[in-house]
């Protein structure tokens, strides 16, 4: 992980003393890849602008005790992943399959691209532990290590988890293939 | 595979993507001006709060997420619960409470005596709180609560009847009887079906308009109908199935809320905005004199609830943070002054009183005990004289 650059660290700074319009800077900066990766783990809307906006308003409680000289996004990349694992998993656990958790009938939005749609549609199908990791892996781009830190994880378990989604998405994707 | 992944991943957008961030920069920047000074008493359990959370993140290393959750929450509640009055001894503001348990209906008056009304299944107020209709298996009656509950009349249906409200006038009382809708008058005679083929969301009378009811339908569409003509005065397009219906106290805004989604209509039935929610225990109270609400707010991923505020407009902006705290809000209910806002918090077994005027929380324990189960719904009369 490398380390913030000298604007973020300025919006931090700006922040932790009050501005407001410096914190807008940071959310602004983050919002869209923690919405991202709270909806293609948790596949739903509602819970993923739920769980990005917990995330940030957790980040602002605790703004205080930030540590400026850190990067911003794996704090929150780490809030935002580690609860949509949980939701997912209660989900399961309450049995609300239904019809949102269906690969045939994933809401992608407006992409645009078939190929996005089906791998978002392919992520569909993964136990949400995998899609966590694959989610980090390749949309927040951090190495297995930083996924094993910020997940408190082993990294063989980081490994195994990215092997065995991609291994299974790969499967789900041919699946598909005309 | 790993680098068309990459790419493929990184063109994906959540959908509504901007319109959520559009609809949680007010929280965040409420929560953000809300950090200091604290509005509310909370500051004194700060430490209280980080050993809690310590705990959490303890016992989530140590046990399986679920149990994990509901042990921090727990734990947190413990913590968080409000040193409070032991029972009910009076109300902060004027006015009478109707406190549905699963023993019945409850009336509270304003020096916390109280009194069961009855072995009824809900109710709720007359206009002025002289009667209360009640709802029971087969069976919609009105009953005197200063009368020891005395039914002043009843109508029997074969199907079952719920979901049992008085027009603001007094003269129509509304109820569900199986998938119909029918209105009496409010003398209890002439009871009539008015539509069939609806939903299981008790109907809500437009305030300030002629006898004007809305009401959902089985396939999650929203209509306002003139109850003595029948006449549609519009309907909207199908949605989620809502749990309930709520006017502002001016008839211009219709809150519909769902277990997934809150929506705000205008008079007219157009769609102001419509924002998701998570799966959990949610509720929404107008308060009085405008179109803003608060709105129960709660967290699957944290097992908190918090109270926030948004307003019924356009834009549902300027939303304030109100209160929070672990586990969930079952009830809200704002006092006849508007100054007040009584919030059941279930899981600390206390009913909770919040000034909105003021940094002020008043909190009164053992409420399952007081009426027997927790009460799932409370209303507070009545709308205070102009």
């Amino acid at each position: 992980m490398v380390g913030p650059g000298r604007q973020e660290r300025a919006w931090i700074r700006g922040a932790q003393s009050g501005s407001a319009s410096d914190l807008e800077a940071l959310f602004r900066e983050h919002w869209p890849r923690a919405h991202r990766a709270a909806f293609l783990v948790v596949h739903d809307a509602a819970a993923a602008e739920d769980i990005a906006q917990e995330a940030f308003l957790a980040a602002v409680r605790n703004l205080d005790r930030f540590d400026r000289k850190r990067p911003f996004g794996p704090w929150l990349h780490r809030i935002v992943v580690n609860r949509a694992i949980d939701w997912a998993r209660a989900r399961t656990l309450r049995r609300e399959t239904a019809e949102a958790e269906s690969a045939d009938e994933f809401d992608t939005g407006d992409l645009g691209n078939p190929f996005s749609q089906g791998v978002a549609a392919g992520l569909a199908g993964l136990k949400p532990e995998h899609r966590a990791v694959i989610v980090m892996r390749y949309l927040l781009e951090y190495t297995p290590g930083e996924i094993a830190h910020l997940l408190d994880l082993p990294r063989g378990t980081v490994n195994s988890r990215l092997r065995r989604g991609l291994d299974r998405l790969e499967e789900i994707l041919d699946r598909g293939r005309p | 595979m790993s680098d068309d992944l990459r790419r493929e991943l990184q063109k994906i957008q959540a959908p509504d993507e901007l319109e959520g961030q559009r609809r949680a920069w007010p929280l965040v920047r409420a929560a953000f001006e809300a950090r200091e000074p604290i509005t509310w008493p909370r500051r004194s359990l700060r430490p209280v709060f980080a050993a809690a959370a310590g705990v959490a993140i303890l016992a989530g290393a140590l046990s399986p997420p679920g149990r994990a959750l509901v042990g921090s929450v727990h734990d947190a509640i413990t913590s968080e619960k409000k040193k409070g009055r032991p029972a009910l001894t009076s109300l902060p503001a004027p006015g009478v409470l109707l406190a549905n348990s699963s023993q019945g209906p409850w009336l509270v008056r304003f020096d916390g005596s109280r009194r069961l009304l009855g072995p009824w299944w809900d109710a709720s107020w007359s206009p002025q709180a002289k009667y209360a209709v009640v709802t029971r298996a087969h069976e919609v009656a009105a009953i005197d609560p200063q009368d020891k509950g005395r039914v002043r009349w009843s109508v029997a249906r074969s199907g079952s009847v719920r979901g049992g409200r008085w027009s603001p006038d007094g003269f129509r009382v509304a109820y569900l009887n199986g998938r119909s809708l029918r209105v009496v008058v409010g003398d209890g005679t002439d009871d009539k079906s008015l539509r069939r083929a609806v939903g299981a969301t008790p109907p809500a009378w437009r305030p300030t308009a002629d006898h004007e009811l809305a009401f959902s339908t089985v396939d999650g569409r929203i209509e306002l109908v003139q109850s003595d003509s029948a006449k549609t005065l519009w309907r909207t397009v199908p949605g989620e199935l809502p749990t309930r219906l709520v006017w502002s106290e001016d008839g211009q805004r219709l809150l519909v809320l769902g277990d997934r989604s809150l929506r705000a209509l205008d008079s007219n039935g157009r769609r102001l905005w419509s924002i998701g929610l998570p799966i959990g225990p949610s509720g929404v109270a107008f308060v009085r004199r405008g179109h803003r609400f608060v709105m129960i707010r709660f967290s699957p991923a944290t097992g908190r609830s918090d109270l926030v505020l948004l307003q019924a407009e356009k834009d549902p902006g300027e939303a304030r943070f109100l209160y929070s705290a672990p586990g969930e809000f079952r009830s809200l209910a704002i006092s006849p002054n508007g100054r007040w806002l009584l919030v059941g918090w279930e899981n600390a077994d206390q009913w909770l009183f919040l000034r909105l005027t003021a940094a002020k929380v008043q909190a009164v324990s053992n409420i399952a005990q007081e009426f027997g189960s927790f009460p799932a719904g409370v209303s507070w009369c009545c709308p205070a004289s102009p």
